[in-house]
């Protein structure tokens, strides 16, 4: 029996080969013609998949299909499709890595903000699908001994993308909002974006290099004091005072871990 | 909470797909459930508190398409917890899957691909069946797949093997009419006589779908994206004679119509199996 199932897989995993890459020569044999020939049986089998999986990716990419034609999003999906399948089984959540293939796909070249368009949209759907938990209360903290009070590491909430991109993809993003698309100026820079779950709906706001520079940190794990030390590289007038109390006010932090540096400093 | 609303003998519902759910929300149509794709609703999206909503006014079927039962593999342990959550807390009036596999080696393909009917692959369905009706607490209904091909070294009849599935793990069995009137027309067998290969006792759901002839190829392609066709209708009502008054569903999942098309399917498979209550009554 173990062999039969050993057979079994070895059966599934070369329709796999087939339906991916394109070349059902592994598994026609195995394939009943039924007056029809076993690859082109094979083939509805690989057309609904590329065609389902390419539609899931364009509803988390809509700008980005946009932005290159559906085409070309066709083909540029089924290239990633065929070298990153999705794993999990739900298909809001495929596509994490798409934004990192198109960074290094050749003929995406002419169009180097593509990947961070697509890291933006990304952000949206984490947010979409992400609910926001109960916020901590800043007085949560009052507890701390001061003395470690820049060994916490607050935990953020779960919807939260941080983002920095050295085009204005915020913008390019809104103008793509519209039926006709207004001009966007490539040149005006790049944005640094925290995009979030609110409510129902997902919401992103620009925020200044301190700001932006201390949440990542936060978001990243780091300590209180290396967030500081973070914000303050990019703002030599960074108020952590007044930084953390944003970050409660808008109701971001949900929990705080003491550093266990703290501990083994003694 | 709202507890589990069971599915009234004979009512027929639909498929819930996003851009109908104000509507239904708004207008609260005669509908005897309502059915979604489990996972669509595994993601905390506002879809998933319309769901819970809507649920207090329709009883609602769980159909999971990516358990992937057929996999020569363990099944996902990660998504079957998730698929049981979602029982939990959605408490639907039935819950099924496929008589398919969709994952292998870590890639989900997305697609109800076809088995191998063997004692072998039937012994490892039913093992997977048995640890997904564990895990979920529920009895599971499993549906009869739309198929483009079959393998060569297939020994079982599709119906005979379903069958078995039912009586070695006590699951129902979701009878998908369009997919049996499709792969009857792709393989050249007789839809009737599958029908009556199905044991009556284990029938919990039948389904209803529109179907299109491929372009390039001679094969009827499963895309609940029409109205059920005539020959469909037919078997439908062969279905209802056989089976009596089952729960029915009519899907519709591309060519998304108004709601008042996907309502009037509805009013019509009702309008059949009262035609078959009036001949049955004594």
């Amino acid at each position: 029996m173990c062999s039969d199932v050993s057979m079994l897989l070895e059966l599934q995993m070369r329709l796999r080969r087939a339906i991916l890459g394109g070349d059902s020569g592994e598994i026609v044999a195995a394939i009943q013609g039924d007056g029809l020939d076993p690859a082109a049986r094979v083939g509805i089998y690989r057309h609904h998949a590329f065609a389902t999986l390419g539609d899931a990716l364009q509803s988390t990419f809509p700008v980005l299909c946009r932005l290159v034609d559906k085409r070309f999003f066709a083909y540029a999906a089924h290239e990633y499709l065929r070298e990153h399948p999705p794993h999990a089984r739900c298909l809001a959540e495929y596509g994490a890595d798409f934004a990192d293939f198109l960074a290094n796909f050749t003929p995406c070249e002419q169009l180097p903000y593509l990947a961070d368009i697509a890291r933006f949209e990304w952000a949206l759907n984490i947010a979409a699908t992400v609910r926001e938990v109960t916020a901590l209360q800043a007085e949560a903290l009052a507890a701390i001994p001061p003395g470690e009070a820049a060994y916490v590491a607050l935990r953020l909430q779960p919807s939260l993308t941080y983002l920095a991109s050295p085009w204005p993809i915020d913008a390019i993003w809104q103008a793509n909002q519209e039926n006709e698309v207004p001009p966007i100026d490539l040149a005006r820079g790049g944005t640094s974006l925290q995009i979030r779950r609110a409510g129902e709906a997902v919401a992103w706001r620009r925020l200044d290099p301190g700001t932006f520079a201390f949440r990542t940190a936060l978001a990243d794990g780091l300590v209180l004091a290396a967030a500081m030390s973070a914000a303050t590289l990019k703002d030599l007038a960074f108020d952590l005072t007044e930084a953390l109390q944003q970050v409660f006010a808008d109701g971001l932090a949900v929990g705080f871990v003491i550093s266990p540096a703290q501990e083994n400093r003694q | 909470m709202a507890t589990r609303q069971p599915i009234a003998s004979g009512r027929v519902g639909i498929g819930l797909r996003l851009p109908h759910v104000s509507e239904i929300a708004a207008t609260r149509p005669e509908l005897g459930f309502l059915e979604v794709h489990a996972e669509n609703y595994m993601v905390e999206t506002p879809a998933l508190d319309r769901l819970l909503e809507l649920r207090r006014d329709h009883p609602v079927s769980l159909h999971g398409v990516a358990l992937s039962l057929g996999s020569a593999e363990a099944l996902d342990r990660d998504h079957l917890l998730r698929f049981s959550a979602l029982v939990e807390r959605v408490e639907p009036a039935l819950v099924s899957e496929h008589l398919a596999w969709a994952a292998i080696g870590g890639a989900y393909l997305n697609d109800l691909l076809p088995l191998p009917y063997t004692e072998a692959s039937l012994e490892l369905f039913c093992r997977h069946v048995d640890e997904a009706q564990e895990a979920l607490g529920r009895r599971l209904l499993i549906e009869n797949p739309s198929s483009y091909f079959r393998y060569r070294h297939s020994t079982i009849p599709e119906a005979e093997f379903l069958t078995e599935v039912a009586v070695r793990t006590g699951c129902g069995i979701l009878c998908d009419v369009n997919n049996i009137y499709v792969s009857a027309s792709n393989f050249g067998f007789e839809p009737l006589a599958y029908l009556e290969a199905l044991p009556i006792a284990a029938i919990g759901e039948i389904h209803l779908a529109g179907h299109h002839a491929a372009e390039d190829v001679d094969v009827l392609i499963d895309h609940h994206g029409s109205r059920v066709a005539k020959p469909v209708w037919e078997l439908y009502a062969a279905a209802l004679r056989r089976f009596g008054p089952v729960p029915t569903l009519v899907e519709w999942d591309t060519n998304l119509p108004a709601l008042e098309v996907l309502l009037d399917e509805a009013r019509h498979a009702e309008e059949l199996v009262d035609v078959q209550r009036c001949v049955d009554a004594p």
